[in-house]
């Protein structure tokens, strides 16, 4: 092999990969005639997009922490003490306003609304409501920003859950952390850029996921989030089959690359010097995701404050420690789904336990990465496809009643990455069923985190059937600077 | 920083080094409608909802009427905003984030001082006949190369040569079948000399089964095919009857407009076959809901926006989608013609809810080719049983006549009333709610609760509902030593009623007393002492029909036993079960006698009972018939043998056949068994879900915003097809058999396009219109506009002819060319668009799987059928099933070693070996997939057990295969998996890895035997365990090389 020729290609390997990203990209580059991109459109230094970040980032990564089911906003966060004072009565129709119901209950004879069978507290500087069921998320009440005003169009789990991850209730699109891989790429290469760690509540009523939600859709394939497991697995096929050690495949993988290389001489293609480097990647990743996996070294106290779920492998609580951990390694999307908050009845039992999974080991991670200082740097978001109604689902007794999803106002919260600390955004009516002020469509939340991730959400493109297409959708999602410090 | 002004000037002067010269001549739709189309069209472009100003960009009078003045650079408008150095007069502004490129605005001048002439959208006009290309060099077989080869030396590149034969044999195979040739596959072709040695690989391939399910295989992503549902649960369907329709659509090479009409329309087709009905499953494909809270209205729309989605992305090569809520935005599509096309699916009869539990309506009965084999044969033999019938009849004459004449000796006297009726409830007549017993007048017979008095067998009868029943006193039944027989009219309103018809029974002491009552609609009797030790319960095994009147008798010989005790039905008597069966204490009860339940249970309900009668002897057959008033033969009889009219004779011939000729109620018999075998197929047929339309046409509205609450009612829309498309045909159904007459027009401008392209982009991995699924717009410039005319037209007049097609693609010099690539060419085309080399590219996932299946021995090779589901990692699907109540059961035996187009497909949690490697979810239609190179992948050719078994069978065949020597075997190896020879290096690293690894097992055996213990099938014993492990690694190595993972 002569080795000026081997530069050439390599060379003009790198061309080809600006070139196909500038194609990939399209009017997302933006050209040499706009003065202020002409700096941007350096190669992206950790394999994502050229010319991004946009703009000076204030956070690095992104931790979402996604209680799928709909949790509800009225017995979390979203109280109001005149609710007291209406409990039992009919839903107002001036509330309801003729606004669609899900079929579960629009045949509902009676409508009556529930107060939280919850104590709230006034916490923090600014005493702000929160629920006797989240102790420790009250805490820390003071790092977060708390949006009441949050809203979706979709009133069922399938089509909600899909719309608020992938920007769209139509199937297919790439999901959030498929497209910050894509733009953002990731300063670790041995770890995947977009991780998913699933856990399951002891609320029960688990509602269904699907892969679409951490699926790249049209992005290629490098961009779907890796499922990361509890277990001896925990990224599929990372384990070398029994008999073969790491040894044995070190020597294996020697005797393949150096006929994949002579292949490369006789052909020339540049792919084969890209596979060779992806099995060295393979490679590394079983050691790194066992070594990340490994919470031996973590202290008595980091796993007390955690809470005791930690001990346990795949609890939402270990996935949190985990969470931090990818954090500190630099994986710029860090997924953690927690099931079972679709309470159509037994709520008040069912939330508890869930909120018991979360409470500490949210707040925790909170903590752990502000005494890390890494909150800064890192967004956490809080919260679920859409909340629940002010009236019961079914039978209201004394103890106990249901709610059915309710999309028009719910309940997320934020910290670090530049999101105010101490702030609660967006107002709801007394029945916390429509938005009074402020009102934060899902997607505009994502623009804003987008944002902070010094992304242009109009100019994170792909295009795909003729359109450049985006994860904030074509409805002229906005960028809500009164969220950010 | 440079300024702005400066930039310009840099521009403007051509100094901006790196930058492709401009064409001497400026191409409108090459060059300038991109442009425009991406950065102007959104505001100045078709959607009149968004223009901004009125100005269209799209339209050429438009435009020239206002901002483009031909050849005049300084009075165009356009010119002046996109070059102006105000924020606020530059275009486009700043907020589009859009922003035009040096060489953009470069072209822009250029064409503007050339006239600035539009052309339509070439995609949007029928292709023209090219004429051949005029060429320098000698080079080529057919015509697509001449186009290729202008191209080339238009740009001074010369195509490569052909590539070796082994690279040759083994691409082709690929490409055409989804697997890797087999080594004497390889070795035929290299040592056929013949002049038409490649072509004859081409026919073999073409004719086989493969073929047919490596283009299936790329027809289910663009089908969106899925073994379940997507949404909510994602339950599980059966679907795969319409995907081997496509299988063997392909393998007959069906013409891609048959191929197209009944997919879009089988359904629609004058006396269609339940085939035809089948393929339309293409549109049943979608993803369903079942979830609780969900709008039918809403899914049934969102179906119908699939539909319309895929069949424009796949068949028109448009996003048709786009004017859903809006006009489109770059193709000339407004929202109202959206719904003109909507309307084609609009009448759809499927609902917006489905299950979570199977198919949904409409769908169709489809037979398995193995249940078809069993159906014929019990057909036949059903066939065979009634000719045989049909002979004993003929032939039973003289029996007849002689049973006739004996018989007729024997007739006594015309039936009477028989003798014995102790009660008899007409239940003609309720006076004040009350009735009699005819037998007894005294005693009072009275109407309780709920019930109806409707019209009976004779005269009036009671309808027992609800709680009602009709309470008779004093009726005194004979002992259980004693004979006694009661029975009436029945009809209930279904086939497996259940309750008492009437009873004297106490419940409170054991169930003394009797009844007679429908058991799942079967008759039956209790005659009780004590329940159940002392008691007598017999259940007819045949029931009576629903809705119609039927006469139900029980008989009881007074010896205490169940063999004493008949059920008649209509005279008939039929066999029964017996639940109880010894009596030998008193029946009495002082409980009255009830009409319609016990005294306290056993409520009947929608009944009606008539003509109730008890006797206290009990009645012999003929009077049970007699009082059914179904023994018409002793009349007959009675009637001297000449006298007997045609059809008296008739009913006397059947009588004799059926009860008397013991042949023919042999044979009968045989019959019922045939017919009883025949229907047991038929209980286990599968179903394919398939298009159906209304039959009152659900009117179509426009839907403001696309939302499915906001229908525009003030125009009804009627389906029809875009205005800058040619119009339907005249005589054609205004449904969706028209639409697919209309695709499938001889000159339709995009159909033949858009499917040959497809065709070339399988075979290239790149189509000549590199956007295969958009041909709109903002779709690609074809790389050569004319080839892909001339392979449309070609397509059209050869009839749609898909293998026609395929062959003359790869028989072409083009695709034969050597892959390799050398600097000069990778600098010039790093895509390889001009294809002045052989294309190249990443094996699909599933070829990947298949071909470790198919070196190694291990692909099962059957075609079709139900999904498969080989081995996954544990866990997948409980991890996001709803309630983690769907558990993954993987398959064992030849279920974890078919084609990987056979895996079962869940689509919210798909196979995760062929996700990793691009295979998209198939929620959505997908028409072209992308090719990714990942470290995951590397982790799945390496660890997956399916993998690491393959490498085992593969060792066992270098052992068994192989040669000898290690040398032998290496090279046996390479070429299985390669159909080359290694070259000198990877012999030797293969070779020294082999002894390296064989030592080390020799040292530690149970690491041997850990490694040859993966996978569920038995390893041959008889090789040493040290010498296969050490050649499974070997092996292993082999199937993740790049060349092997490659098609080169």
């Amino acid at each position: 092999m002569n080795p000026i020729y081997e530069n050439g290609l390599l060379q003009t390997r790198r061309e080809l990969i600006f070139n196909t990203a500038k194609c990939l990209g399209g009017a997302a580059l933006g050209s040499l005639m706009a003065p202020k991109v002409i700096s941007a459109t350096k190669p992206n230094p950790y394999g994502g997009l050229p010319g991004i970040p946009h703009f000076a980032p204030k956070a690095k990564r992104v931790i979402m922490l996604f209680n799928s089911g709909g949790p509800s906003h009225i017995d979390q966060f979203d109280f109001k003490p005149a609710m007291r004072d209406f409990h039992g009565e009919e839903l107002p129709d001036s509330v309801r306003n003729g606004q669609r119901l899900t079929t579960m209950t629009s045949g509902q004879k009676s409508f009556p609304c529930v107060a939280p069978m919850f104590e709230f507290k006034r916490m923090g500087a600014n005493g702000t409501w929160v629920s006797e069921i989240l102790p420790k998320i009250g805490e820390i009440v003071d790092e977060i920003t708390i949006i009441k005003s949050m809203h979706s169009e979709a009133i069922n789990h399938d089509p909600a859950i899909t719309y608020i991850l992938t920007g769209t209730q139509q199937l297919g699109k790439p999901s959030f952390g498929s497209w910050v891989s894509y733009g953002l790429g990731s300063p670790n290469k041995n770890l995947p850029a977009y991780i998913v760690m699933i856990s399951r509540g002891s609320g029960a009523a688990n509602q269904a996921l699907y892969s679409r939600l951490w699926s790249s859709g049209f992005l290629p394939s490098k961009h779907q989030g890796v499922n990361l497991r509890s277990g001896r697995e925990p990224v599929l096929y990372l384990k070398n089959p029994d008999g073969v050690d790491r040894d044995l495949r070190r020597r294996m993988l020697d005797g393949i690359s150096k006929i994949n290389q002579e292949q490369f001489e006789e052909f020339g293609d540049p792919e084969t010097q890209t596979r060779i480097s992806q099995y060295e990647m393979a490679f590394r990743m079983q050691a790194s995701v066992p070594e990340l996996m490994d919470i031996t070294s973590e202290s008595k106290g980091i796993m007390e404050m955690y809470g005791k779920d930690s001990e346990r492998p795949g609890s939402f609580a270990r996935n949190c420690i985990l969470a931090r951990r990818m954090a500190e390694r630099g994986v710029p999307f860090i997924h953690l789904f927690h099931r079972g908050w679709d309470h159509h009845g037994g709520l008040p039992g069912k939330i508890r336990n869930q909120c018991r999974d979360i409470d500490q080991p949210a707040a925790a991670l909170i903590k752990d990465l502000k005494q890390r200082g890494m909150l800064d740097e890192t967004l956490v978001i809080c919260g679920g496809e859409f909340g629940r109604t002010i009236y019961s689902q079914g039978k209201l007794t004394k103890t106990n009643h249901g709610r059915d999803h309710h999309s028009r106002c719910f309940t997320t919260w934020v910290a670090g990455g530049g999101f105010k600390a101490g702030y609660e955004h967006g107002k709801t009516d007394d029945h916390s069923y429509n938005i009074t002020k402020d009102p934060v469509h899902i997607n505009d939340l994502n623009a804003t985190l987008l944002n902070q991730l010094g992304i242009d959400h109009e100019r994170l493109t792909y295009r795909f059937l003729g359109l450049d297409q985006r994860l904030t959708g074509v409805e002229g999602a906005k960028v809500i600077p009164q969220l950010t410090a | 920083m440079l300024s702005w002004r400066s930039l310009i000037t840099v521009l403007l002067t051509g100094q901006l080094g790196g930058a492709e010269p401009l064409p001497d001549k400026v191409e409108f739709n090459r060059d300038i409608r991109p442009i425009l189309s991406n950065n102007c069209f959104l505001c100045h472009g078709p959607d009149k909802g968004r223009r901004k100003g009125g100005l269209r960009l799209d339209l050429e009078a438009e435009a020239k009427k206002e901002v483009l003045v031909p050849g005049k650079i300084q009075e165009s408008e356009l010119w002046a905003r996109i070059t102006s150095i105000d924020p606020d007069e530059r275009m486009p502004p700043a907020k589009a984030k859009k922003d035009l490129k040096p060489r953009q605005i470069a072209l822009i001048k250029k064409w503007i001082e050339q006239g600035a002439k539009y052309e339509g959208h070439w995609a949007f006009n029928p292709p023209k006949q090219p004429t051949l290309p005029k060429v320098k060099t000698q080079w080529g077989i057919n015509p697509i190369d001449r186009f290729i080869l202008a191209k080339l030396e238009a740009e001074g590149l010369k195509p490569s040569p052909e590539a070796a034969k082994e690279i040759l044999v083994r691409r082709v195979t690929f490409d055409l079948t989804g697997l890797p040739p087999t080594l004497a596959e390889v070795d035929a072709f290299i040592n056929d000399k013949s002049p038409n040695a490649y072509e004859k690989v081409v026919d073999r391939l073409l004719a086989s089964k493969a073929y047919a399910e490596r283009m299936t295989l790329h027809w289910m992503d663009v089908a969106r095919y899925g073994d379940s549902s997507v949404h909510h649960a994602d339950g599980p369907r059966t679907m795969w009857p319409w995907r081997d329709w496509v299988i063997n659509a392909y393998d007959t090479n069906k013409s891609f407009k048959e191929f197209t009409t009944e997919q879009l329309a089988g359904d629609l087709i004058p006396n269609a076959t339940v085939d035809q009905k089948v393929a339309t499953g293409f549109n049943r494909n979608h993803g369903t809901t079942d979830e609780g809270g969900l709008i039918v209205e809403e899914y049934r729309v969102e179906y119908v926006v699939d539909r319309v989605k895929t069949t424009g992305n796949v068949f028109l090569g448009l996003s048709v989608e786009c004017a859903q809520c809006h006009s489109h935005k770059y193709d000339p599509i407004s929202q109202k013609e959206y719904y003109k096309f909507f309307a084609f699916f609009n009448n759809n009869a499927d609902s917006g809810k489905q299950t979570r539990g199977g198919n949904a309506p409409p769908m169709v009965n489809v037979i398995s080719k193995h249940d078809l084999a069993k159906q014929n044969a019990a057909q036949a033999k059903l066939k065979a049983v009634e000719n045989k019938l049909s002979e004993r009849r003929k032939n039973s004459t003289a029996d007849f006549t002689k049973w006739t004449t004996e018989a007729a000796k024997t007739v006594d006297e015309p039936a009477k009333e028989p003798s014995g009726l102790f009660a008899h409830i007409t239940l003609d007549e309720f006076k004040d709610r009350k009735t009699t017993d005819s037998e007894n007048k005294g005693n009072e017979a009275k109407w309780e609760g709920n019930g109806k008095t409707v019209s009976g067998k004779f005269g009036g009868a009671f309808r027992v509902e609800g709680n009602g029943f009709v309470n008779v006193k004093g009726i005194k039944p004979p002992e259980w030593n004693q004979e006694f027989s009661y029975g009436c009219w029945v009809k209930p309103d279904a086939g497996n009623a259940n309750g008492a018809l009437f009873s004297k029974m106490n419940e409170g002491n054991a169930y003394r007393g009797f009844d007679l009552w429908l058991q799942q609609g079967a008759p039956g009797a209790h005659i009780i002492n004590k329940w159940q030790d002392n008691a007598v319960k017999v259940v007819g095994k045949e029931k009576v029909k629903a809705k119609q009147w039927s006469h139900v008798f029980v008989t009881y010989d007074g010896k205490g036993k169940a063999a004493g005790t008949k059920v008649y039905i209509n005279g008939k008597l039929v066999a029964h079960n017996v639940e109880a069966d010894g009596l030998n204490g008193t029946i009495q009860t002082p409980r009255d006698f009830r009409i319609g339940r016990r005294f306290n249970s056993a409520q009947a309900n929608n009944i009606e009972i008539d003509d109730v009668r008890l006797y206290n002897r009990a009645l012999t057959p003929s009077e049970v018939a007699a009082l059914a008033g179904n023994n018409p033969i002793a009349p007959i009889l009675a009637i001297a043998p000449g006298k007997r009219d045609k059809k008296q004779n008739a009913t006397l011939f059947n009588h004799y056949l059926n009860n008397i000729d013991e042949e023919y109620q042999k044979l009968t018999a045989e019959k019922r068994g045939a017919e009883a075998e025949l229907a047991s197929i038929g209980k286990t047929k599968i179903t394919s879900m398939v298009m159906g339309d209304r039959s009152q046409m659900r009117p179509t509205y426009l839907l403001e915003r696309g939302h499915y609450e906001h229908p525009d009612k003030e125009e009804t829309i009627q389906p029809g097809v875009p205005d800058f498309l040619p119009p339907m045909p005249k005589d054609a159904p205004s449904n969706r058999l028209g639409l697919a007459q209309w695709l499938t027009l001889p000159n339709h401008p995009l159909t033949a396009r858009v499917a040959v392209n497809r065709y070339w982009s399988l075979l290239f991995g790149r189509g000549i219109v590199k956007s295969v699924s958009d041909f709109g717009t903002q779709g690609e410039w074809p790389s050569h506009p004319a080839l892909l005319d001339w392979l449309a037209l070609d397509f059209v007049r050869n009839n749609w002819n898909i293998k026609g097609s395929i062959k003359q693609i790869v028989m072409s010099a083009t695709y034969r060319q050597s892959s390799r690539l050398t600097r000069e060419l990778y600098l010039k085309d790093p895509g390889n668009v001009l294809l002045a080399r052989g294309p190249r590219f990443r094996l699909q996932g599933e070829f990947v799987r298949d071909n470790a299946l198919a070196v190694s021995g291990l692909l099962v090779d059957k075609v079709g059928g139900a999904s498969v589901k080989p081995y996954q990692p544990p866990g997948l699907w409980n991890e996001v099933s709803l309630s983690g109540n769907v558990r993954f059961r993987q398959d064992t035996g030849e279920g974890l070693y078919r084609k990987s187009m056979y895996t079962y497909w869940k689509r919210s949690a798909p196979a995760p070996s062929m996700t990793i490697f691009d295979a998209p979810t198939r929620e959505k239609c997908m028409v072209e997939r992308p090719r990714t190179n990942t470290p995951l992948q590397a982790l799945v050719t390496m660890n997956d057990p399916q993998f690491v078994e393959a490498a085992r069978h593969l060792a066992e065949r270098i052992m068994t295969e192989g040669g000898k020597t290690i040398q032998s075997r290496v090279q046996f190896g390479y070429r299985t998996v390669t159909a080359r020879a290694p070259k000198p290096l990877a012999g030797k690293i293969l070779a020294s890895a082999f002894r390296e690894e064989l030592e080390n097992f020799k040292k530690d055996p149970n690491k041997a035997k850990a490694l040859l213990g993966v996978g569920d099938s038995k390893r041959n014993e008889t090789l040493d365990a040290a010498e296969h492990a050490a050649w499974t690694i070997v092996a292993s190595m082999l199937l993740n090389l790049d060349e092997v993972i490659t098609r080169l």
